[in-house]
């Protein structure tokens, strides 16, 4: 593709090399202007404060003492300034808006866990009310339960999914109790961890119930069993295993998968005492279509040549739009507003994210968390721009939003469409044409020139593809850049092998200089 | 004991994918359906002219091909069958059914597709990927049933022709039951205190109606069934009786193996054996035929990616009850390498089996073609036996 | 000086030294840098926790 120049010299730090060492943390934060350090600086003392909102209520403090996955988010500034690094103007305020947003939407997350959990906060009445689901479902059936009435407790994520974020090793106790256990090591370390964290009965305990779902593939599903039977046999909390069929975009499936969320809603409503509310639910269904709507804009200014919401932040933030909140929180509407409006203008402005665009890439496959800021890595050492990645390339298709008798049976089928189309699976399953075809589709769509193909080494979905990726890449003239990691394993590949990886395709293949040499190798194998 | 007299053609005949009784149903204008998982309802695949077979990768060496498409992170199962199609062996199948069960043998088939590995000078060979279901209930039944409307009936009939009545299906399962019946009579015998049959004889006959057309093996069968009933048993007794559970297991010298360390395999929980893969379906006459063929895979089926509590706890609950039934001092659970489902179901089994049943078990992985790994495997299993046998001398002690 | 003067400079005085002392944290990442020293007394709270191995 041709270079792009930026016009503008950033402001305030060059060498962003500079800001690592050999510890946990940071030396010190970027100096990015005037402007943009007293915006981050803002930013930071919001983040403080909702720590410390947080921390102030002694039931969170016991769980800060009772759960060892608490101490992850010891770090969380030091994740926020992962998403952060380089970045100036619109693209620095997107990310702070989407991922504050995230933070403190976990935080809530986390301090609902420990209301109701019977170790900690054991409000029995609202943990009555609360329904268990997994770190990586889909939310959709929960769409016609009022949210503060029947609240729905996403328990994994910050035990594993978000703690990641924050610190690199969150999951290694995890996974030696699991397999200490007797699970293989080769199995996909993220259910992994979690059925080392129920081994170690270390997940809040609440709930009327719990739904489970077979969210992304085999090792999720099969992590479902051990998980439930602690549920089940020891707490007395029944679940509900929701399947969703894997070859979602033949019609053959759909009468199954719209029964299986009938299913789970009558289940609901019998464990919780809870009506489903069709107000309730075509409500949520508006906000739903219009957060839809504001991604595929957001997408379509990302395929133009001056892309604003990129990176890890833009998959995080969909994630919990789309799955974990799924309609049911009015507060996204106004955040993906903002976020909107902050993209057109730094469209409108030109704006870019680094000296000069060399690639334009198309993130596929599955991220590890603990390399969450590889994509501003990409951007601000090689001149790779990440537009879109496979997680969130989600649903397109608009949901019926008026309550009509028609729309009450449709709306089965498009909550059973939800489910289907969520992150990963809509892509790892459903036959390769979803998981390759879709790859150079979206390719072409988006003008990209390069492929950052994670290649997780645990996801047999993925890597059972590897041939195909690599001749059809070639066959289009293609860089494709192979990035093997172990998701949540920092122990398996390093940050630095991971980099190495781009480190090597970019000097012995393309021959290029970085653009800011400072950062091709970091010292952060141990930060956390 | 003396040996069987087609004890030898039939461990001949497993030698090869592509093997003598296929070439001659071939000949004979049959249509072969080649399919990979337990969980595609099998008297579907033999309605009228069909026949099918499980395509299977015996003698797997280098598997350089498909780790170049797989990679080597996954299972060797999946990897053994795309690299045997990809050297030709399963050009004799003329269509590929195989159900979205497990990611990698999906990815296999995909592969195979994609890089037109079968289907040699056959332009009416087709592939076809089915859903199964998650869960044992009447969702799940109805799922199967479309399924098998549409990517195993129809395409069978739009294609080759195929009879696919009512009477056909029904007469499909009829003679899947007379084949189940034989293999199940003579799978009773290893309950015996003095088996008439070893573990690894059961272990070919079994394999061989995966692999070959049943029809053509029905006399063999019939004819071995009337020679073990009144075979002599050896007097020496076996150091413990073992139950085998687990994944994909098409290679009877794992069984051998495990019974060379003079342990008894006396029953078989895993794909590609008799429990539950040669129940007989039994049909009424008040509900269609594909129904209920399709209600007993959903409710029998003891595959790990049922998910449903009922299912998780059901399956160790079938163990143990085998357990019993065929008198095993313990249980050998083992999974392919790689094998996800399996990974999980193994710990799960193994812990449950132990702590909730208090059966002693050995917990094991192992590779595709378990010659590539024998001094390992026979040590973990001599110690596994050597522990029953002193169980048993201490008077089942635990 | 007038008293409302004294009380505005107070208060400016305050905010700014407030500011000051919040910046010094942020710019110099000494809240990090603190979390990261209690870590390892955490991690050593967690491991002497008794614990219920068994599903």
């Amino acid at each position: 593709m041709e270079v792009i120049k930026n016009p503008v010299k950033r402001a305030g730090e060059q060498t962003l090399g500079q800001l690592y060492n050999t510890g946990k943390v940071r030396k010190r934060r970027e100096w990015r202007g005037i402007k943009d350090t007293f915006y981050d600086y803002t930013r930071w003392l919001y983040l403080v404060s909702v720590l410390a909102r947080f921390i102030a209520v002694p039931r969170n403090i016991k769980g800060f003492f009772r759960y060892r996955w608490m101490a992850n988010y010891l770090g969380v500034m030091h994740g926020m300034d992962k998403f952060t690094i380089g970045l100036r103007d619109e693209a620095l305020r997107i990310t702070h808006i989407s991922m504050n947003y995230v933070i403190a939407d976990v935080t809530q997350a986390i301090a609902n866990c420990f209301r109701g959990d019977r170790r900690v906060g054991n409000d029995v009445e609202y943990s009555k009310r609360c329904v268990l689901t997994d770190e990586n479902s889909m939310t959709c059936f929960m769409m016609g339960f009022d949210k503060d009435e029947t609240p729905a407790i996403l328990r994994e994520v910050p035990t594993m999914f978000a703690a990641n974020i924050f610190n690199q090793n969150s999951t290694t106790h995890y996974l030696d109790v699991a397999q200490q256990y007797g699970i293989a090591g080769d199995v996909c370390p993220m259910p992994e961890a979690e059925a080392g964290i129920s081994i170690e009965d270390d997940f809040c305990v609440l709930g009327a119930c719990a739904v489970q779902n077979n969210t992304t593939c085999d090792g999720s599903l099969m992590g479902n069993g051990i998980i439930a039977k602690r549920l089940e046999r020891e707490y007395g909390i029944p679940t509900f295993q929701l399947g969703t069929p894997l070859r979602h975009t033949e019609d053959d499936v759909q009468d199954y998968a719209a029964q299986e969320i009938k299913n789970a809603i009558a289940f609901i409503e019998e464990h919780t005492g809870h009506k489903w509310n069709w107000d309730t639910y075509f409500k949520c269904a508006k906000r739903v279509n219009d957060a839809t709507r504001k991604r595929i804009a957001q997408l379509e200014i990302n395929s133009s040549p001056y892309p604003q919401f990129v990176g890890a932040c833009f998959s995080l933030y969909n994630d919990t739009n789309y799955m974990g909140n799924c309609g049911r929180n009015e507060g996204f509407v106004k955040k993906d507003e903002k976020l909107l409006k902050l993209a057109e203008k730094g469209y409108k402005n030109k704006r870019m994210l680094a000296p000069e665009y060399r690639h334009r890439a198309i993130i596929w496959g599955v991220q590890p968390q603990y390399t969450i800021d590889m994509l501003y890595w990409l951007i601000q050492c090689w001149g790779i721009v990440p537009l879109a990645d496979m997680l969130s390339l989600v649903n397109t298709k608009m949901i019926a939003e008026e309550d009509t008798p028609e729309n009450r049976e449709q709306a089965y089928y498009d909550m059973a469409m939800l489910n289907e189309e969520m992150i990963m699976r809509n892509h790892t399953h459903g036959g390769y044409k979803v998981l390759v075809d879709e790859l150079w589709e979206t390719c072409e769509k988006m003008h990209a020139d390069m492929v950052i193909m994670w290649e997780h080494m645990s996801c047999k979905a993925l890597t059972g593809m590897h041939g195909q990726f690599e001749e059809q890449a070639r066959e289009r003239g293609l860089h494709l850049i192979w990035v093997g990691h172990d998701l949540c394993d920092p122990r398996v590949y390093t940050r630095e092998a991971i980099r190495n990886q781009v480190n090597l395709y970019m000097r012995a293949v393309l021959r290029e200089e970085p653009l800011d040499p400072s950062i091709e190798h970091l010292p952060d194998d141990n930060a956390w | 004991m003396k040996d069987l007299k087609h004890l030898i053609y039939l461990e001949n005949l497993l030698q090869n994918a592509n093997n003598e009784l296929i070439t001659q149903a071939k000949s004979e204008g049959k249509i072969c359906v080649g399919y990979l998982c337990e969980n595609s309802p099998e008297p579907l695949l033999n309605v009228g002219n069909a026949f099918s077979v499980r395509l299977t990768a015996p003698n797997s060496g280098s598997m350089d091909i498909a780790t170049y498409y797989m990679t080597n992170l996954l299972c060797e199962t999946s990897r053994a069958i795309l690299e045997r199609a990809v050297e030709g062996g399963f050009n004799f199948a003329d269509c590929l059914i195989t159900p979205d069960g497990c990611t990698m043998l999906n990815r296999g088939a995909e592969n195979i597709e994609l890089l037109h590995a079968m289907g040699k000078d056959n332009d009416k060979f087709f592939y076809q990927y089915m859903e199964i279901p998650m869960k044992a209930d009447e969702n799940g039944v109805a799922l199967l049933k479309v399924q098998s409307e549409n990517h195993i009936l129809k395409p069978l009939h739009e294609v080759y022709g195929i009879d696919i009545s009512e009477e056909s299906i029904r007469k499909s399962v009829a003679d899947h039951n007379e084949i189940c019946n034989i293999i199940r009579q003579l799978g009773d015998f290893r309950k015996e205190e003095k088996p008439r049959i070893t573990g690894y004889e059961f272990a070919v006959l079994t394999l061989a109606t995966y692999r070959a057309p049943k029809y053509l093996l029905k006399d063999i069968l019939n004819e071995t069934l009337e020679e073990v009933k009144t075979r002599e048993p050896d007097e020496k007794a076996y150091r413990a009786r073992v139950l085998v559970v687990g994944s994909e297991g098409d290679d009877p010298e794992f069984i051998k193996l495990i019974e060379d360390t003079g342990a008894y395999v006396c029953a078989d929980r895993y794909c590609f054996g008799s429990l539950p893969g040669r129940d007989p379906i039994i049909l009424n006459d008040e509900e269609d035929a594909l129904t209920q063929i399709c209600r007993q895979y959903t409710m029998r089926a003891q595959c790990p990616r049922y998910m449903n509590m009922e299912k998780v706890y059901g399956r160790k609950q079938y163990v143990y009850d085998l357990a019993k039934e065929y008198k095993a001092d313990g249980v050998l659970y083992q999974q392919i390498k790689f094998c996800d489902p399996w990974a999980y179901e193994r710990t799960l089994g193994s812990a449950m089996l132990r702590d909730d049943y208090g059966m002693p078990v050995l917990s094991v992985d192992r590779p595709y073609n378990i010659k590539s790994s024998m001094g390992q495997m026979r040590t973990r299993v001599q110690a596994f036996v050597e522990s029953l046998e002193i169980k048993k001398i201490q008077g089942g002690a635990k | 000086m007038s008293k409302v003067l004294k009380i505005l400079l107070k208060i400016f005085l305050c905010v700014f030294g407030l500011f000051a002392v919040t910046f010094l944290i942020y710019f110099f990442n000494l809240d990090m840098k603190a979390t990261s020293m209690i870590e390892p007394f955490l991690i050593k709270h967690y491991d002497n926790m008794e614990r219920k191995y068994y599903l």
